[in-house]
């Protein structure tokens, strides 16, 4: 039943049919192409601009605008991440267990936790 | 045995109701407007026996129930439900698509006396079924589905590396080819272009453009209404979307060598918060100037993502990304579902468009894959690609990207692909879209 109802008609592909295919994948094409350059711009005008600003400020004459790749970032972050975690105020480093004067407390005391007989 | 005891139990009171109020029992099927109420015998008044009343009520219960009203393609359809149900458990394909997807079936392929005016179908007319419906077929669900998206995509890897961009427009290569494909089978311009959209391989997409191509409202020139086809194409999709994990790696293997597949790409430089938030302004003023049919889309798309760059809009993005999306998923994955009734769905077109969405797939995949390849012929030895990543060009986020880098990690243990596949996957996503704003400017 279903292969009665395929129909193969190949004038079905003319000229309007053929150039919405072409026409629209060549598009595609087109505004990716675009914005892939547009994108891979991006970063070159904000080094650009970090350069001159950089240069302004009197930081850096010739800077060299690297790079850095995500490893390396993530790396970077993780060890500062570590080392500030690490860091304390200041301890006398003296530890002591000082004996303390009294002994006895009715918290420690085992009698408090019997139950007491009731004779009825 | 005990639980039989007891339907019977209830039938038998229920008959037992009936002859001790037959006075009841004929106000009820009086007030009924049914056909079956008409041709029910009439008892008590005329005298009639009344056993012959209670089994009559019986009767017409039973010709509302689903056991009365099933048909083979009920009983299909169901299995494929419960099939869909099975895949996203056993095998956890696309889970949160297919549970909804296959409830839904379950939901739209339970048997019912049609003309009843029950208000039970997803078709009828003022069912609740077909107020949510109403969400897909007026295209409101997919556009919320692309701003949850862009709200939850990380585009760096992309911004990073735009020339991988050109992956995902390879890989549109399917949507193209299947449109003259379903052209020369006989559909119609519009539902071919709703059709080949499959291949795009982003289920949100295919209900947008199918929902405006292939709605079953347009007239067409010959004065004809084109078919509804938003079920059979919203199941394609997702279906082959789920099977990426079976449907791409045999395409890999057969087109990209051992060796090629051991490339081991640069990994992606870091990209600064400036050039996030650029990116989806960009994309957005670029791709609509060009293609505005797609603004639905990428517009949702693109402000997602500023919802999330943008750093001060932290709760829209948390619930455009989490709340939102989850429950425009929940809604549309039951409605689609439940959009196959077995006597809309169970059509030969049905079958030809399955046919058409899994060539669609290989195409794309494959249009990736040689494309990256044909890449790797101009740059040079530092900043070459691994072909497989053009496989990630069918959008299908992430899990393209993730089969992939599981192809990747078998060639070799170390080379992990996964953020560089990213990049093609999600410019895919741009991809598709735009090629469904051309499509629907051109067949509309």
């Amino acid at each position: 039943m279903i292969i009665n109802a395929i129909t193969i008609d190949f004038s079905a592909i003319n000229a309007f049919t053929t150039s919405v295919a072409l026409v629209g994948y060549a598009i595609v094409f087109i505004v990716l192409l675009m914005l892939a350059f547009v994108y891979g711009l991006i970063p070159k005008v904000i080094a650009l601009d970090t350069r001159r600003r950089m240069k302004k400020a009197g930081k850096c004459d010739d800077c060299e605008i690297a790079d850095t790749e995500g490893d390396t970032t993530a790396a970077i972050t993780m060890a500062l991440y570590m080392h500030l975690n690490e860091l304390h105020d200041e301890e006398s480093n003296v530890i002591t267990i000082r004996r303390v004067s009294k002994q006895y407390s009715p918290w420690s005391s085992k009698i408090y936790a019997t139950n007491p007989y009731v004779r009825m | 045995m005990k639980k039989f005891l007891t339907v019977i139990g209830i039938i038998a009171i229920i008959a037992t109701l009936s002859m001790a109020f037959p006075k009841t029992a004929l106000t009820d099927s009086q007030s009924d407007t049914t056909q079956i109420s008409q041709s029910a015998p009439v008892a008590a008044d005329d005298g009639i026996d009344e056993v012959e009343a209670a089994t009559g009520g019986l009767k017409k219960f039973f010709a509302y129930t689903g056991f009365a009203n099933v048909t083979s393609g009920h009983l299909i359809m169901l299995v494929v439900g419960l099939f869909f149900i099975f895949l996203a458990i056993r095998y956890d394909y696309e889970p949160l698509l297919l549970i909804p997807i296959g409830v839904g079936i379950l939901i739209g392929n339970i048997p019912f006396m049609l003309d009843a005016g029950l208000k039970l179908g997803i078709y009828e007319s003022g069912s609740v079924m077909n107020y949510l419906y109403f969400g897909v077929t007026a295209g409101i669900y997919p556009p919320l589905i692309f701003l949850g998206i862009g709200a939850m995509t990380d585009f760096s890897s992309l911004i990073s590396n735009p020339k991988l961009m050109l992956l995902g427009a390879a890989a549109q290569l399917g949507i193209f080819a299947t449109f003259l494909g379903a052209l020369i089978l006989g559909f119609h311009p519009a539902e071919a272009g709703a059709i080949g959209i499959i291949g795009g391989a982003d289920g949100p997409t295919a209900i947008f453009l199918s929902s405006k191509l292939a709605n079953g409202i347009n007239i067409l020139p010959d004065g004809t209404t084109v078919k509804n086809l938003i079920g059979p194409i919203a199941i394609a999709a997702y279906s082959y979307m789920a099977l990426v994990p079976v449907i791409q790696p045999p395409i890999m293997r057969l087109l990209i060598t051992k060796k090629e597949r051991q490339i081991k790409m640069k990994s992606p430089r870091a990209v600064s918060k400036l050039e996030k938030i650029l990116f989806p302004i960009i994309g957005l003023i670029f791709t609509a100037f060009i293609s505005p049919s797609s603004l639905p889309l990428l517009g949702m798309l693109f402000f997602g993502n500023l919802l999330k760059e943008s750093g001060v809009t932290k709760r829209l993005a948390d619930t455009a990304r989490n709340a939102l999306i989850d429950i425009v998923t929940i809604i549309l994955g039951l409605t689609v579902g439940a959009s196959t009734q077995a006597d809309i769905f169970l059509t030969s077109e049905s079958i030809l468009i399955f046919v058409l969405g899994a060539a669609s797939f290989m195409v794309a995949t494959a249009g990736g894959l040689l494309f990256a390849k044909v890449m790797n012929l101009f740059l040079s030895d530092d900043n070459k690609i691994n072909p497989l990543i053009g496989a990630a060009g069918v959008s299908a986020v992430p899990d393209s990207a993730r089969v992939v880098h599981v192809e990747g990690l078998k060639s070799n243990p170390n080379n992990h692909l996964l953020m560089h596949a990213m990049a093609p996957n999600v410019s895919g996503v741009i991809g598709s879209a735009v090629a469904a704003g051309i499509l629907l400017s051109y067949l509309l």
